[in-house]
């Protein structure tokens, strides 16, 4: 193990299974914050669709004020959406920082941490808008109020926040706050080839 | 770093834009993950011969099981990240291009053992292929793209390692 990028993969992916359990027991706790940034956006911009957001563990419930359908006139439409699809970064990056073992450590993790918090409240509003306004019944989605336009935002939100924002952001985030072990990777290996 | 990041988030925020039109769907990505289907397939019929794909589809013919390769697990969007990563990093085009080469192998080596896997996982147990495909399997395949930009990072020549530009004639003389 004397290459130290080897090293650092070999402890990065024997912390994987530790930071992907933890992250999972822990998830409705790490995620509480997530769940307060949705609910700040929800009383901000979409007040008028949301009637209240319940939370099931790492679920939340968007208790709509949609009708689900004519023939149902008492029922509300309700999305469920689970965070954890939008945080599986949180242990990559755990994994990663915990592998580097810099300086700052503890702070590089919460500063990785409330980075990506944003983000995954992107990606959770961006599945609940696009459940309403792109694959719901057409009913449902003409109630939403949405036009062309703001369906193709919420498709392109969506789509980014949930194929690139999720591997993304932890690895930026990760890099951003690495730049000294990154350097230090860089000098060894000029050290070791000369 | 601040130009690297600047760079890197316009490049990803454009290339995946250029992904999602119908033009590059139909012709590239279409046509890929079908090829990452075909591919798969062809590696576990030497083991398993029961096994056939249909367009972006695997199927095993004793059991039924099937795993269609959906965006997201094609690769497309790992590879996004790696070239708007390389692309946005200060280095020679020459070790671009080869880091751009040999990445994208790399990656869409480890995209084909996680299909293969995903498809006897769905057969052994459905809660672990839940886990393993939304959320292992999506952090390795960015673990993968991150070890290989940082050992192409690695590789790159710095200005300091550079040998010293020769003394002008005169001087050298002198």
């Amino acid at each position: 193990l004397g290459n130290p990028l080897l090293r650092f993969v070999l402890v990065t992916l024997a912390w994987l299974p530790v930071a992907f359990a933890v992250w999972y027991v822990l998830a409705p706790v790490i995620l509480f914050p997530v769940q307060l940034i949705v609910r700040g956006v929800l009383a901000g911009a979409f007040a008028d669709l949301v009637r209240t957001l319940e939370a099931h563990g790492a679920t939340l419930s968007f208790v709509t004020t949609l009708r689900p359908g004519e023939a149902r006139a008492g029922g509300v439409l309700t999305v469920d959406v689970n965070m954890l699809l939008y945080a599986f970064g949180l242990p990559l990056f755990a994994a990663l920082t915990l592998a580097a073992r810099q300086a700052r450590m503890w702070r590089a993790l919460l500063i990785g941490y409330l980075a990506m918090l944003p983000f995954i409240a992107w990606g959770v509003l961006a599945d609940f808008l696009k459940n309403i306004a792109i694959t719901a019944p057409p009913l449902v989605a003409s109630q939403a109020g949405f036009g062309p336009r703001q369906r193709d935002i919420i498709a392109f939100a969506y789509q980014f926040g949930s194929l690139i924002l999720p591997a993304v952001v932890p690895a930026v985030a990760w890099v951003l706050t690495h730049r000294a072990f990154l350097e230090g990777l860089r000098a060894r290996r000029v050290v070791s080839s000369s | 770093m601040v130009r690297f990041f600047v760079l890197f988030v316009t490049l990803l925020a454009l290339l995946f834009a250029l992904e999602l039109t119908p033009w590059v769907q139909a012709y590239f990505v279409v046509p890929w993950t079908n090829a990452l289907a075909a591919i798969s397939t062809s590696i576990v019929t030497v083991f398993d011969a029961n096994v056939i794909a249909s367009g972006k589809v695997i199927r095993s013919v004793t059991n039924g099981f099937a795993v269609s390769i959906e965006a997201g697990c094609n690769g497309v969007e790992a590879t996004i990240v790696l070239l708007a990563a390389i692309f946005a990093f200060p280095a020679p085009w020459r070790h671009k291009l080869i880091g751009i080469a040999i990445g994208i192998v790399a990656v869409q080596a480890l995209n084909v053992v996680r299909v293969i896997s995903l498809f006897y996982i769905g057969q052994w147990d459905h809660a672990v292929f839940e886990w393993a495909h939304q959320y292992v399997w999506q952090a390795l395949i960015m673990l993968d793209v991150l070890i290989v930009w940082l050992i192409w990072v690695r590789r790159i020549p710095r200005a300091d390692d550079l040998p010293p530009p020769a003394a002008p004639p005169e001087l050298a003389a002198g």
